[in-house]
């Protein structure tokens, strides 16, 4: 819909097409091993001890004067905000995928994996392993597509009430992680009649749950501990929490949003064989380009498109199937799309106000066409 | 019993105390740095010695942790290892008899080829940490060990019979005990020294050794896979005997054929290969579905996918993408062997993750459901 941009395979091509991505696929999963399991034993230990050194950095500077208090507060909040990204990202998310349960390791399996963020780990692998990753980019399927508060594609209907959008999106940025937390309680159905506010707040109880964990973890027992400097810990985690909203919320922005990003309609799914999944997902899907430390720290969405054929296999094995993947992309003519961070957030930005005013969508035929 | 009720069954008052506070993952993480065999409730034990028994043979002697269950001689436990970064569970039995101090010990021979008994014979140090499952089995020790016995051992058919004829020594050997102990070689006999000490201290213990495979045998050796002639020359009074039998499938289904009938019992353990059954993925059968939560066993078609072939059968397993992508139907395999639909891939490891909606059962299953 939006973008049509690419040639449309012959069937011929996309089963080949298909073929090549499966082929690189089944060879990665054959070399998992030792070395994978090494990785993710490593970003384990890397979200302990940073985490334990932020929160010790935090209460030891509430015992200091001046800017000494200034200069350890800074440093806390910033090893708290790099642990609880790298848990949510590096960490939780991957392994929420199932992409370490070859491993066996009983504290690595995604089916029971619960991450460092309000929202429960359930509601996630519903929204995103299933919905998301499944129907990516399909208008009405997809519910990741603006997340039901933002209107990107022209596809999406306009209301006045989008004239304030940019002002939603920097709010929603600063709150993304309770986004993500009520985001399958669709709390719309309450408003439209659909559900009464006591089925909602039943189907709500084991959200409730982990809220009140998270919000006395990070705002009543850690800063307990600090006594006298409860408030400095206090603001300190408060500031920690939203440096990684912010962030994630720009990382997951760019792997959809950007400008040449492609979005469906409904009856694309129809009979979609596993070559077209392959094709939708390429289509639906931006990278980053950048270095490792990139790569560690947006959990290896950087390569979104690489995540998107390949969810369920260890993300650290992304950066090598990259290159093979952009071969196969430019031997069959579709578009792989990558930049910077600052290009491709840019491009989400634009169209976050392009499309806070009207917009219609290209009349052109849908590139995803069935042959 | 659910995962979760048995956390609480066997939590401490200390532990009821933290739980709201620390998670087990977080627990054993931070457990482990100090001592890699302290956990929340994960049953561990580290290897506290290593010594070679014969060829391609050793003994592991271990210290398990608190979550691990008491054990008998004479019955087995679920050993798993990280191989490759896969972890990676076999069953042993327990040579020793153990005492006040906790220690158990497995001895396990290497197969060829085999993934867990290779890692444990070659690759695990000392210090090195290995989860341990539940014990079962049932040639365990009567409460009065009376009367004429019979062990008959193949190759590491040894290991539960040797854990009971220390516990009869230990008691002063009450019974009559004969063990005859098949291996191929002579270099591939475990614990001779001690048996030989145990015959020399016990009157009413002998034991025989056969070799299968060496050009030469020794006067006091017998030669030969098991056959009735031989039987009847080194047991003439098999009648009166009650036999326990142990070794691969093939020597235990031979003893019971020659025994069963004739001594005063039977009873025999044989180990099964934990290779798949059904090799041939073009072959549809039928194949046996055991679901552990709610107890039921299903026939189910071996072509269908398992998510199909249970939803065929009334059940509502838990699906998302039906593609193998999401893992919304992933469910622990306890036992069997299943193929990967999409891959032709096998997987034979117990215990671990299928997602129903890409994967075959190829032999008779066990899942989590």
């Amino acid at each position: 819909m939006s973008k049509p941009q690419q040639r449309n395979l012959s069937p011929d091509e996309l089963a080949r097409f298909g073929a090549e991505i499966d082929a690189l696929r089944a060879r990665t999963v054959a070399d998992l091993g030792a070395r994978d399991a090494r990785y993710i034993r490593n970003v384990v230990k890397a979200v302990r001890f940073i985490n334990i050194g932020g929160r010790a950095a935090l209460m030891a500077g509430a015992f200091l004067p001046g800017m000494w208090l200034v200069g350890m507060w800074i440093l806390g909040v910033a090893m708290l905000s790099v642990a609880k990204i790298l848990e949510n990202m590096e960490l939780g998310h991957n392994v929420m995928h199932g992409q370490f349960d070859w491993m066996g390791d009983p504290h690595l399996q995604g089916k029971t994996y619960e991450w460092d963020i309000v929202g429960t780990s359930d509601n996630w692998r519903k929204t995103h392993n299933f919905r998301h990753h499944t129907y990516t980019n399909v208008h009405g399927m997809d519910d990741d597509v603006g997340y039901g508060v933002l209107r990107l594609f022209p596809e999406q209907s306009w209301s006045p009430a989008r004239l304030f959008q940019p002002l939603y999106a920097i709010i929603f940025a600063l709150l993304f992680q309770w986004g993500v937390a009520v985001q399958d309680l669709r709390i719309g159905r309450y408003f439209l009649g659909r559900i009464s506010a006591k089925d909602l707040a039943k189907q709500a109880a084991p959200t409730g749950r982990k809220i009140r964990r998270q919000l006395i973890k990070d705002y009543l027992i850690f800063p307990l501990l600090a006594g006298p400097g409860f408030w400095t810990v206090f603001a300190g985690n408060f500031v920690a929490n939203g440096i990684r909203n912010i962030w994630t919320y720009t990382v997951i922005f760019c792997g959809h949003f950007t400008a040449d990003v492609e979005t469906f309609p409904k009856s694309i799914v129809k009979n979609e064989t596993r070559a077209h999944w392959y094709l939708r997902q390429i289509r639906g899907s931006s990278n980053l380009s950048g270095g490792f430390l990139l790569n560690v720290m947006t959990g290896n969405l950087s390569h979104q498109i690489e995540h998107h054929l390949f969810p369920d296999v260890p993300a650290n094995r992304y950066a090598e199937m990259a290159p093979h993947v952009r071969d196969i992309c430019a031997r069959y003519g579709i578009h792989y799309n990558t930049g910077s961070m600052t290009r491709q957030f840019s491009q989400v930005i634009w169209r976050i106000l392009r499309h806070s005013l009207p917009s219609r969508p290209a009349q052109l035929e849908p590139s995803l066409a069935k042959q | 019993m659910s995962a979760s009720a048995q956390l609480v069954a066997t939590a401490s008052p200390l532990q009821r105390l933290i739980a709201p506070l620390v998670s087990p993952p977080l627990f054993d993480f931070w457990a482990g740095l100090i001592n890699p065999a302290w956990s929340w409730a994960r049953p561990l034990a580290r290897v506290v010695a290593r010594r070679v028994e014969a060829q391609d043979a050793v003994t592991l002697v271990l210290r398990p942790n608190r979550h691990c269950g008491k054990v008998e001689p004479g019955r087995h436990i679920n050993v798993s290892a990280e191989v490759n970064g896969r972890r990676t569970t076999r069953s042993y039995s327990i040579t020793n008899v153990p005492g006040k101090n906790g220690l158990i010990e497995i001895t396990v021979k290497r197969m060829e080829g085999g993934k867990l008994s290779t890692h444990l014979c070659r690759d695990l140090k000392v210090g090195e940490v290995l989860e341990l499952g539940p014990a079962f089995g049932e040639m365990t020790m009567p409460e009065r060990p009376s009367g004429k016995w019979l062990f008959l051992a193949a190759g590491s058919g040894i290991t539960p019979l040797i854990s009971l004829t220390r516990q009869l020594a230990k008691r002063n050997m009450p019974v009559d005990l004969k063990l005859v102990y098949w291996a191929k070689t002579r270099a591939e006999l475990c614990f001779i020294p001690e048996l030989r000490q145990l015959a020399a201290r016990h009157p009413g213990f002998q034991l025989q050794t056969v070799l299968t495979h060496e050009a030469e045998v020794l006067a006091d050796e017998a030669r030969g896979l098991i056959h009735q002639a031989q039987l009847t020359e080194l047991v003439p009074d098999l009648a009166e005997r009650q036999v326990f039998a142990c070794g691969p499938g093939g020597f235990v289904e031979t003893a019971r054929t020659l025994a069963q009938d004739t001594a005063r019992s039977f009873m025999a353990e044989g180990f099964t290969p934990a290779a798949p059954i059904q090799a041939d993925a073009g072959a549809e059968t039928t194949v046996r579905v055991q679901l552990r939560q709610s107890g039921r066993t299903l026939e189910v078609p071996s072509g269908a996918s398992l998510l199909v072939a249970l939803e065929q059968q009334g059940l509502n397993p838990a699906y998302g993408c039906r593609m193998g992508v999401c893992h919304t139907c992933v469910c622990t395999k306890h036992r069997g062997s299943t193929q990967d639909i999409l891959t032709g891939e096998t997987h034979t490891e117990p215990g671990t993750q299928v997602r129903l909606c890409v994967s075959r059962a190829t032999s008779d299953i066990e899942l989590e459901l």
